[in-house]
């Protein structure tokens, strides 16, 4: 007889369902997820490379060799030039600003899209490349300044352009907007006619590179050696922080998820091979008295097996990619990107997990069925041999490590999980251990429906151990991915909440600080406070003069940073060493920033000099503190009491939210205050958003897979115990018991297990999220109090729901039909 | 055919051993048709299990066509059966998920006939079941059942059949319509065929009869 057909009958006779679909999952998760996570880094590494325009970039302050292109192009690279300098800029003889001129080759941006529109603050449209030679594109912001339209005349040192649009946007405009003046584009080749850049100019030269892999490292590495003094290598590293770390989260959780969904998958497969071994055993034993040995029992089992697992790791490939797609397909608008092919790695990871299942969890039980006596055809009562050794749970818990470390590539992650697997393991069996045996009832108590089921439970109570760490295990897992996921998702809404600063405003003289503040009003646009700036630069800690050094870190301490006053501690901000002064404190001290405080080796107490304007001012660092610099919000490295920085040149600043209807107000704004800098971030906050939101329906998708693969765990568990209680209740149905009694006993026995799991896994889900979030993930705990009503409940509805539905037979056939068909 | 010799079988029990078989000694010569009869408990059922090679002796032997089974392990035991031995149970063991067809398919393809199907369906036929081969066993009744299982049992040919009580779970009706079937193919076979029954009117259209009891032959008669 082929395995094939044994597996069509039992397929037929509903004998596979859980084992089958344990496997399906098992290969959907690993292959759609991992499918879909290569995919979003691909692209996300696209999309990161969109914020330098290149995938390598060689900035210069002297012209890039030329030969440093030709290499590159000779490597099959793109290449691309751009050059950045202040000028100033006119439109006819009166107007003139001082601009941030950048100057661009035919075919920048290499990576990612320039956003430019016909008006000034229309609505922006992508294009693929920059201005045509002897144009120009300029900020939104200078049509007002100059009093110019689209169509007139710009001049740039000696030569003149048309202004033909707005330039709203660049991939690589930098997140260090301040000090920098309204933005004109043009083209590279138009740079000789301006005459502006001479030797010694202020310019930054920069040499964009794009293109594979492997060009790419070997470009990397043939460069290297040859930069001097001034010119630096940059790559994706250096972009965007707060898109950054929410999609590393994104990623981990979708590993963290991945990983609990293959554990999850693997106990289910565990059960049903199980289920299925016991459900052969007269098979076996019948196949054995009519002379079948154990190797070929052993070779039928075996190859079924082999069979079900190629068909398992089809459907489920083809699922995992259908998941997958489905997602690309429904957000493909969202994505910023066109998503990035995942290559044949995440499918062949789905076969490798399915044949470690099989191997490590479907195979042990199966084996044993070959050593099932033949006497089983004369007497039924003969003991099964699917008793687990310790040996099975080894090869079980390794199998499960190495997927685990495998699929995660997390050492921590995998501990982390494996430990809160660990405890809640032996909490829920001691626990359980402790209730449900306790004392031994005799007798079936089918006086009343309680004593009933009470005396059920006790009565099988190892099962029942088994049982409740099982549905602990599996709630606790799922409640896990919940509580990480709710948490994730609110910490970036309330990063980015409806209403985020997309506007910031600097360069406010005193005296424009009650007008700004009232046009603000006026148009009821939400804004911040208005904060003062004062230019200072840092020249001695401790009174040792800071050394000149060419290390950019060294430079970036030296250059000159803003500061500010404030008597309270600024929103968002949390002192984490030092005390904040009194109110109208008039002593000279500081706040600094953490990160700043720790490059400069400052600590509270350390006495910092500074030199503002003319003037030197020597403060004692009075505390330290910590703040969000993906929140939008203005931000200072450094805050003094306002009675310190009294009498010091000061600008002031301010942000605030302006919806895209509302962007005409701009153009009213800057002619009404031409010599305040409006900065534009809503494309970029409006980018991270979109990010945000699609990564948190990723998250949902794969949150819902992940709850099929528990839903599984928990019928397979179930159904491990019907047959017993479902011989039990038909017998005592034979006797007369009305089914009230036995579907009330039944009620109240799932549910009591319910219960039981249900609290555990509260308990365990919340200590392991806590472990999780503070150790693995780097957010905040919160405790949800709410789970400890929401965890018992489920127990409660899941397993009392599953466990009726599966032992519906009983109550619905006749006993006489249930009693033959066991 | 088969034979036996001071046939031991104990177990462990909950406060000592005890003694299921107490050396039994039998010799069943080939086509003849032998009762084990006696009590509920006397031991018929574990005397055919060791016979038929299904279990082990604590002590003595068992031969069946010249071979000693204690020589053999259980994989050569199943093979010998698949080879030479049949069986009919009381509780019919048929496969619930295979079909009446299939079930007597099983011990043809154990045995690799490769026209298993076709000689499957002459024996359902013989048994006046032709009209059922798609059916399940739970879509059955008793004594179609057990029909199908002695279309199983004489499918492959056995030289030696073993039916354990197999009127056990049927009217006296259907058993008695059961029971001339079974002899009936028997006869037209020449199979050796070991009975254990308590129904005295099976037993008597046996050769023999042995009668056990608390583990012992108590008398064999003829």
């Amino acid at each position: 007889m082929t395995a094939l057909r044994m597996l069509l009958r039992d397929w037929r006779g509903g004998e596979l369902g859980v084992l089958f679909a344990a496997l399906v999952i098992a290969v959907t998760i690993v292959a759609g997820i991992s499918a879909f996570t290569t995919r979003l880094q691909n692209s996300l590494e696209q999309e990161s490379h969109r914020f330098l325009a290149a995938d390598r970039v060689v900035s210069s302050s002297t012209e890039v060799n030329n030969s440093w292109g030709e290499y590159a192009l000779s490597q099959g690279l793109q290449v691309a030039n751009t050059l950045s300098f202040p000028s100033m800029v006119y439109a006819g003889d009166e107007d003139m600003v001082l601009a941030s001129v950048k100057a661009v080759s035919d075919n920048y941006p290499l990576r990612g899209e320039l956003l430019r529109s016909d008006q000034p603050f229309a609505a922006p449209q992508a294009i693929a490349n920059g201005p045509a030679a002897g144009t120009v594109w300029i900020d939104s912001r200078l049509f007002a300044l100059l009093d110019i339209e689209v169509g007139a005349q710009l001049t740039i040192g000696e030569a003149d352009f048309a202004v033909t649009a707005a330039i709203r946007s660049e991939p690589d405009q930098g997140s260090s907007f301040l000090g920098f003046g309204p933005r004109v584009l043009m083209n590279y080749a138009d740079i000789p006619a301006t005459e502006v850049v001479q030797v010694g100019s202020r310019v930054e030269y920069r040499l964009l590179l794009a293109g594979d892999t492997d060009a790419l490292d070997t470009t990397v590495e043939w460069l290297e050696p040859r930069l001097q003094n001034g010119e630096r290598l940059l790559d994706v590293a250096s972009s965007q922080q707060s898109i950054g770390s929410a999609l590393q989260r994104a990623e981990q959780f979708l590993l963290l998820a991945g990983s609990l969904g293959v554990v999850l998958a693997a106990v289910a497969i565990a059960l049903g091979a199980r289920r299925f071994s016991e459900r052969h055993y007269d098979y076996v034993a019948i196949m054995k008295s009519l002379g079948a040995t154990s190797g070929r029992i052993a070779r039928l089992y075996g190859s079924s097996l082999l069979i079900l697992g190629a068909a398992a790791t089809l459907l489920g490939a083809l699922l995992g990619w259908s998941m997958q797609s489905l997602f690309f397909l429904l957000f493909a608008d969202a994505l910023p990107v066109t998503p990035a092919p995942s290559g044949p790695r995440p499918y062949l990871m789905g076969m490798f997990t399915a044949l470690v299942c099989l191997a490590s969890f479907a195979w042990p039980p199966l084996r044993r069925l070959g050593k099932i006596s033949p006497l089983r055809v004369l007497r039924r009562d003969m003991p099964g041999m699917a008793q687990r050794t310790v040996q099975d749970y080894l090869v079980g818990l390794g199998a499960i490590v190495l997927l685990m470390l495998w699929y995660s590539r997390d050492v921590n992650l995998t501990l982390a999980v494996l430990a809160g697997l660990a405890c809640s393991a032996l909490v829920a069996a001691a626990a359980a251990t402790l209730l449900l045996r306790g004392g031994r009832l005799a007798g079936m108590r089918a006086g009343s429906v309680w004593r009933l089921a009470l005396a059920g439970l006790q009565r099988r109570g190892a099962a029942n151990t088994l049982q409740v760490v099982i549905f602990s295990m599996a709630i606790m897992l799922l409640l896990i991915l919940v509580l990480v996921r709710t948490s994730l998702i609110e910490e970036w809404q309330t990063q980015l909440p409806q209403g985020t600063p997309n506007h910031f405003l600097i360069n406010i003289s005193p005296e424009q600080v009650n007008p700004v503040r009232e046009a603000l009003d006026r148009k009821a646009v939400l804004s911040q406070p208005l904060y003062p700036m004062v230019r200072g630069r840092v020249t001695h800690i401790n009174a040792e003069p800071l050394g000149r050094s060419d290390d950019p870190e060294e430079g970036r301490r030296e250059r000159e940073t803003n500061l500010t006053w404030s008597d309270a501690v600024p929103p968002d901000n949390e002192v984490i060493a030092g005390s904040w002064w009194e109110a109208d404190s008039a002593q000279p001290l500081v706040s600094l920033e953490e990160g700043i405080a720790e490059s400069m080796r400052i600590k509270v107490g350390d006495t910092v000099t500074y030199t503002v304007g003319a003037r030197e001012l020597s403060v004692t660092v009075a505390s330290i503190r910590r703040l969000d610099w993906g929140s939008m919000q203005p931000n200072f490295f450094m805050v003094f009491p306002p009675a310190v920085l009294q009498g010091y040149p000061a600008t002031f600043m301010t942000s605030f939210y302006l919806g895209g209807e509302e962007k005409q107000f701009l153009n009213q704004f800057i002619r009404e205050f031409p010599t305040v800098t409006v900065i534009e971030m809503d494309v970029v906050v409006q980018q991270v958003r979109a990010i945000v939101s699609q990564v948190s329906a990723a998250i949902e998708l794969v949150l819902g897979v992940i709850l099929l693969a528990g839903a599984l765990v928990l019928i397979a568990g179930v159904q491990a115990s019907v047959d017993a209680r479902l011989l039990e209740s038909a017998i005592l149905r034979a006797l007369g018991a009305p089914r009230k009694l036995i579907l009330g006993s039944l009620v109240i026995e799932f549910g009591v297990l319910g219960l039981f799991a249900g609290s555990l896994a509260t308990l365990a889900a919340e200590l392991s999220v806590y472990i999780l979030q503070t150790q693995a993930l780097d957010m905040s705990y919160q405790p949800s109090p709410l789970l400890w009503f929401l965890g018992p409940l489920v127990g409660i509805v899941l397993i009392g729901g599953l466990g009726v539905w599966n032992c519906r037979r009983v109550i619905s056939s006749p006993p006489l039909t249930v009693l033959r068909e066991l | 055919m088969i034979k036996t010799e001071n046939l031991l079988k104990r177990v462990e029990v909950a406060g000592g051993q005890l003694e299921i078989l107490k050396g039994i000694d039998l010799e069943i010569k080939a086509s003849e048709s032998v009762a084990i009869v006696g009590a509920s408990g006397s031991g018929k059922s574990t005397l055919l299990g060791l016979m038929a090679g299904l279990d082990e002796a604590t002590a003595g032997k068992v031969w069946i066509d010249g071979i000693d089974l204690q020589q053999l392990d259980e994989d050569e035991r199943a093979l010998l059966r698949a080879e030479k031995v049949g069986f009919v149970f009381q509780s019919f063991q048929l496969l619930p998920s295979l079909t009446a067809l299939e079930n007597v398919m099983l011990p043809l393809e154990l045995a690799g006939h490769k026209d298993a199907e076709s000689r499957a369906a002459g024996f359902l036929e013989r048994v006046e079941l032709a009209e059922r081969v798609t059916h399940y066993p739970s879509q059955l009744s008793g004594g179609e059942q057990q029909r199908v299982a002695i279309a199983r049992a004489f499918a492959a040919e056995p030289v030696i059949l073993f039916a354990d009580e197999p009127t056990g779970n049927l009217d006296t009706e259907t058993g008695a319509h059961i029971i001339d079937l079974l002899f009936e193919i028997n006869r037209e076979q020449g199979t050796t065929l070991v009975l254990v029954t308590h129904e005295t009117r099976l037993a008597e259209r046996c050769d023999r009869r042995v009668r056990l009891h608390a583990g012992a032959v108590v008398e064999a008669q003829t």
